[in-house]
């Protein structure tokens, strides 16, 4: 650890010579920025140089300031202290709008897209063309969304069709159309890969690399390491509101970084490998399972085991979501069996599902998962109101009893149970999530992408909380995009394709190619419907 | 604001209820604002401040506040009830036919009451089923059903007012108890009832659950469908109560009664500070927007000004309430 800080302190120094020798011009310098809400000091000296036509990450734990910082680049805060200077010149946007202006896009990690409008519509919004009589140019608008559409190889996208029709990954795919479309000189991404699957993750990044091209600006917010690594040229490193050092890609690598970000604190908990337990009886069994989406006759077969941590991998629009909401009692079942410990069950709603047992962190927090607006006690008693109640009158000091049990058990951090979900950072929301189906002692819980939008620290945590799980005798099923999380987590990994098992992968054989492998593989045998 | 700059996140975790000044601020803000308006009126007039205008006022309010609490109920889920004047009138009419039938008094005063409440009730149950069962917008679903409540009171009564009641009957709506009419101390009851059942029991919750995110509560493994239909039968009920609470105090009942009333009950919600959106919001609330909408017409007939100018005047006071609540929502979310 001693060495880790010493490299870190050595490199700052590096780092800060590196940039008074540079003679590549830096295009965007920001200088010693802080920015304080009230008493809190959400920026307290950072510092960044963007060079032009690089492709620039910028990582950190939630709370670092990242989002802060972007906010005060595209004009939505104005600094507390600090200089920005763009191209030489001081820079400070007015608004958003400003910030356009001058040439700095961001695509939020929120899709700010029009969910009833056509893409088209929702692509030309800033600046809708219009013909000669001052009437909205239909034809115009289609097609410059069909380049703005094609430029980033979005080929399979109907311009007319209403952007709610379409999935999360081409929503985000159609806002990064958008924002290119104008003329940017410096991109802002902010965790544009967290809803998207490799191979789309793979597309993104061929077209940020024809962008650099262009001599635009990339600056890379992401979670995932693995892309740092293989898209950029420099990170830069937040950690509470400070810049801890700037880096070249090619001389750091993935283990520092993470010290850099965490401080010293959580090597150990990162490192932590699965201890496989022995699995018990049959949990759950499924038959040629079939949710009402599923093509193929065969459906989705499986035995889940208690004490066994069981993935689910595969492509967007594999079935993977459908598949626990089939089970869960949300979504109907059109045919084949499910066995709930060697019983045939089938679940008419969540609250069945619940009754015997299962519960279901979804993969929407903020809609499905928590009612934001909710004190974090009343969230973790939701699923178990019948704990903290008698005969329909709640009863509020076992119910903050049962949220103080559990929000340590989670280490859960929090300014106070009664405050708000909404005041959580996501990794708490999640510990929320799942202390509210704790709260049940459920046998069975599944998880849809449970550490989404989670940073590295609360991510090891949450790791912890489902292994301790498992020792416990609880069965899991895991659905997540991210192969290292399933890699680390699971003991099988179940790969489906088209709403039907391609293969099973024991733990031996883990791999991303492995995985991948069978998630990109299409099956001939079964009878289409 | 986010959580990275609120730095929420770092503290610690505390299992400790601190009292907050931010969640009593919502009632407070308005119980000033109410405060404001009977220190104005009673320098202004004469009159304001005696005892029986007093009781002018308590009377005036009763009607607004029975219909508000139980749009308190709808608006909280996300919904909104328009139908609750027509049905006044329905429950009224159905009540005025059951009270002239020659069984008794006692005996008919009791139908009467049972009549009005369970045809408010009954009504409130098909607003929410059907509302709930097909997920249709509340603002329809009651439109609709403020045409046929309305339609079917002219119907059943001929379009005819239907007058003299027994005396017994009448002394109801006109007996005072140290002064406060006995008439809105049900009212106040039912307030104080309707409070208990929003902030101490499981239903009560999941309304408030409901109001904001209804994906969120069906998953926890609740009944939605059944807390939609509750939330609209008990609006229904308390048209239901309204209705004999005209009765008595007018000694009439008439087919055109309650024209507008879900109106006057749907600002006092928002005054209130309830969220026509849902989930945000508290009977307290309720309460003093009632209030403050009696105090007001009472407070504005005693200077003298026209009803023309008091219809201006109150409808200046619900717009700016929404504005202050805007602030003030934003003031206790940060």
């Amino acid at each position: 650890m001693d060495i880790v800080q010493t490299r870190e302190t050595s490199h700052r120094q590096a780092d800060k010579m590196d940039t008074q020798r540079d003679i590549s011009p830096d295009i965007l310098c920001v200088r010693e920025l802080h920015k304080n809400f009230g008493g809190v000091k959400a920026l307290k000296g950072v510092s960044l140089a963007l060079r032009a036509g690089e492709v620039h990450a910028l990582v950190g734990e939630n709370g670092a300031g990242k989002s802060t910082l972007i906010k005060i680049l595209t004009g939505v805060f104005q600094p507390t202290a600090g200089d920005i200077l763009l191209d030489g010149q001081a820079y400070k946007p007015a608004g958003p709008r400003d910030a356009k202006f001058k040439g700095i896009q961001v695509v939020h990690q929120e899709f700010n897209l029009l969910p009833h409008l056509s893409v088209s519509e929702n692509i030309s919004f800033e600046q809708m063309p219009r013909t000669r009589l001052g009437l909205l140019d239909r034809k115009e608008m289609d097609r410059r969304a069909r380049v703005a559409l094609d430029a980033i190889g979005l080929l399979d996208v109907d311009v007319r069709a209403p952007v709610y029709t379409l999935g999360i990954a081409h929503r985000q795919l159609i806002e990064i159309a958008r924002a290119l479309q104008s003329d940017s000189r410096i991109l802002i991404l902010d965790e544009p890969t967290a809803t998207l699957t490799d191979r789309e993750t793979e597309r993104l990044f061929k077209i940020v690399a024809g962008i650099r091209a262009q001599g635009v600006t990339v600056v890379f917010v992401s979670h995932h390491l693995s892309e740092v690594f293989a898209n950029c040229d420099r990170v830069t490193v937040l950690r509470s509101g400070e810049t801890i050092v700037t880096e070249d890609i090619s001389v750091t690598s993935p283990d520092q970084l993470v010290a850099h970000m965490v401080g010293r604190r959580l090597a150990r908990e990162m490192a932590q490998e699965k201890t496989t337990t022995e699995p018990g009886a049959v949990a759950l069994s499924l038959q040629n399972f079939r949710v009402e989406k599923s093509p193929y006759e065969e459906g989705v077969s499986f035995n889940l085991r208690y004490g066994e941590i069981l993935g689910i991998a595969g492509l967007v629009g594999a079935g993977r979501t459908e598949l626990l909401r089939g089970i869960f009692g949300i979504d109907p079942v059109i045919s084949g069996q499910m066995l709930r410990e060697g019983v045939p069950a089938s679940f008419a709603s969540p609250r069945e599902a619940i009754k015997s047992g299962i519960g279901f962190v979804t993969e929407d927090r903020k809609d499905e998962g928590l009612i934001l607006d909710m004190a974090i006690a009343a969230n973790v008693s939701l699923a178990a109101l019948e704990k903290v109640s008698k005969n329909g009158l709640l009863n509020r000091l076992a119910e903050l009893s049962l949220a103080d049990r559990l929000g340590s058990m989670l280490k859960l951090k929090s300014g106070g149970l009664s405050d708000r979900a909404s005041s959580l950072s996501g990794g708490n929301q999640q510990k929320v999530v799942i202390a509210k189906w704790l709260a049940r002692d459920p046998s069975v819980l599944l998880l849809d992408e449970p550490t989404r939008g989670v940073d590295v620290g609360a991510k090891a945590e949450i790791y912890a909380i489902m292994r301790n799980l498992a020792q416990k005798g609880v069965a899991m099923l895991v659905v997540s995009s991210e192969l290292p999380e399933l890699i680390t987590l699971c003991d099988r990994i179940l790969v489906l394709s088209d709403h039907r098992v391609q293969g099973e992968i024991p733990r031996e054989a883990f791999s991303e190619e492995a995985i991948l492998r069978l998630a990109y593989q299409r099956k001939d045998q079964g009878t289409k419907k | 604001m986010n959580v990275e700059a609120t730095g929420l996140a770092q503290t610690p975790f505390t299992g400790r209820k601190k009292f907050s000044f931010k969640s009593v601020l919502r009632e407070a803000g308005i119980g000033l604002a109410l405060v404001a308006l009977v220190i104005i009126f009673s320098v202004t007039t004469e009159h304001f401040l005696t005892a029986n205008n007093i009781t002018n006022i308590l009377t005036q309010v009763t009607i607004n506040l029975v219909l508000a609490v139980g749009m308190t109920f709808v608006i909280l889920i996300g919904g909104i009830d328009l139908s609750v004047g027509s049905l006044l009138a329905l429950c009224a009419v159905v009540a005025g036919k059951a009270i002239s039938l020659d069984v008794g008094v006692p005996m008919a005063i009791s139908l009467a009451v049972l009549a009005a409440v369970l045809a408010g009730t009954l009504c409130g149950v098909l607003n929410g089923a059907i509302s709930a069962f097909w997920a249709l917008p509340s603002f329809i679903i009651t439109l609709g059903m403020l045409n046929v409540a309305r339609g079917a009171a002219l119907h059943i009564s001929d379009a005819r007012t239907i007058y003299s009641f027994p005396s017994e009957f009448n002394a109801f709506g006109s007996m005072t108890f140290y002064g406060i009419p006995v008439v809105f101390l049900v009212a106040l009851m039912l307030a104080l009832l309707a409070w208990f059942v929003l902030t101490r029991t499981v239903f009560g919750r999941l309304l408030y659950g409901l109001g904001n995110s209804e994906e969120a509560v069906r998953l926890a493994g609740h009944s939605v469908f059944w807390c939609k239909v509750a939330a609209f039968t008990i609006c229904g009920f308390t048209a239901g109560i309204a209705a004999i609470i005209y009765m008595a105090r007018l000694n009439i009942s008439s087919p055109i009664a309650g024209v507008g009333f879900e109106l006057n009950a749907i600002a006092a919600v928002i005054i209130g500070g309830t969220s026509l959106s849902g989930g945000r919001g508290s009977v307290l609330g309720t309460l003093l927007g009632a209030f403050i909408i009696g105090v007001l017409a009472n407070g504005l007939i005693l200077l003298g000004l026209s009803d023309f100018m008091r219809q201006m005047i109150t409808g200046v006071v619900i717009i700016v309430a929404v504005i202050l609540d805007h602030y003030r929502a934003k003031y206790t979310r940060s």
